[in-house]
């Protein structure tokens, strides 16, 4: 039984790993990919992740070209799990922040910027590509 | 939920404070764990809403696209609308990704035409033309729905996989730690109350033989 509950648990901890293996290894300004026939960056895993051409556009519209240097993609929502009552992501990016509240239509927004479940599925529908979720666990 | 207890070597101090520590640990993993479980449920659900959409589409393209290829094949010759369709772009191609959504890699396919811009012959008509067009929507339809209705399946494989997990941490495992740490305090104050008693009775014994 002790045995069993180790595998179990050695096997959970291991999901951890898996979470955040897709998370890219380096991030490109948006004014970069834009370029390019076929925009995508390298993750952890050895991977590829492609951006969609329209919503790379898309992003390049909302921002202008002084902004597109500083947007760096994609633009990595943090799953805050140390907050137990909901699911909660935030951004701490100033640029992908004021894209994010120009697809939301919000006018007021502070950094670090809260995105909760409801809102995702208009980022979702719009951006969905040059979203990334990363799962932030407090160690204290 | 169960009621099991793990087994432990022996009930000791150190034991409980290293039960204490996995509980802690296995209370994080399922919040991490429910937080994707979440993610990737909106995500699935919004996505089978895009395919039923989709797939609505695409049949009914069909049907309006072959209507209208039957009416453009009544008026002009069969090689010349070939030559068109073959000729319409400059440029057609399918670029085939993958994306990561929560940790599950789904693929991206991207339909990706530029038009000749060039006139072209006399046997070129208005019916023609839409037929053209209207398959182009077809085509761009059904490659958004081939990327869908795959995502959907690798999401749905995912969901399963991680619903599994989390309902061993929230029914089997956190319990199981819970009543161990339970079974422990109760063994503590119980062996607490012993030496008490067994203290008072060694008093009384000293205090009889004064």
């Amino acid at each position: 039984m002790d045995l069993h509950n180790e595998v179990i648990e050695r096997y959970l901890r291991d999901e951890l790993r898996v979470v955040n293996k897709s998370l890219p290894i380096k991030r490109r300004p948006l004014n970069e990919l834009i370029k390019e026939d076929t925009p995508y960056v390298l993750t952890r895993d050895g991977g590829i992740h492609v951006f969609r051409k329209s919503e790379i556009m898309l992003a390049y519209e909302l921002l202008g070209d002084e902004l597109a240097s500083k947007l760096y993609l994609p633009i990595i929502l943090e799953v805050r799990t140390d907050i137990e009552s909901s699911t909660v992501l935030v951004v701490n990016d100033e640029v992908a922040a004021e894209l994010i509240a120009k697809i939301l239509g919000v006018n007021d927004y502070s950094l670090p910027m809260y995105i909760y479940p409801i809102q995702l599925k208009v980022l979702r529908r719009r951006i969905g590509t040059l979203i990334h979720y990363a799962f932030t666990i407090k160690l204290t | 939920m169960s009621q099991q207890i793990l087994r432990i070597a022996r009930p000791t101090k150190i034991e409980l404070i290293r039960l204490r520590r996995r509980l802690r640990i296995a209370k994080r993993l399922h919040k991490v764990l429910k937080d994707r479980l979440i993610i990737l449920t909106q995500e699935l659900i919004s996505l089978i809403r895009d395919a039923i959409e989709l797939r609505e589409e695409v049949n009914e393209y069909v049907g309006k696209c072959y209507d209208s290829l039957i009416k453009v094949l009544m008026i002009s010759r069969f090689e010349d609308v070939l030559s068109y369709a073959n000729s319409r772009f400059l440029r057609s191609e399918v670029v085939i990704g993958s994306r990561v959504v929560a940790g599950t890699r789904v693929p991206l396919i991207d339909l990706r035409r530029e038009l000749r811009k060039t006139e072209f012959g006399s046997f070129v008509n208005t019916s023609l033309i839409m037929s053209s067009e209207c398959f182009d929507e077809l085509l761009s339809r059904v490659a958004r729905l081939a990327e869908v209705e795959e995502s959907v399946i690798k999401l749905g494989n995912e969901v399963a996989r991680v619903k599994r997990r989390v309902n061993a941490l929230e029914n089997i495992l956190i319990p199981r730690i819970e009543n161990t740490i339970k079974f422990l305090e109760m063994k503590f104050e119980e062996r607490e109350r012993e030496d008490k008693m067994r203290l008072k009775k060694v008093k009384e014994l000293l205090a009889r033989r004064k």
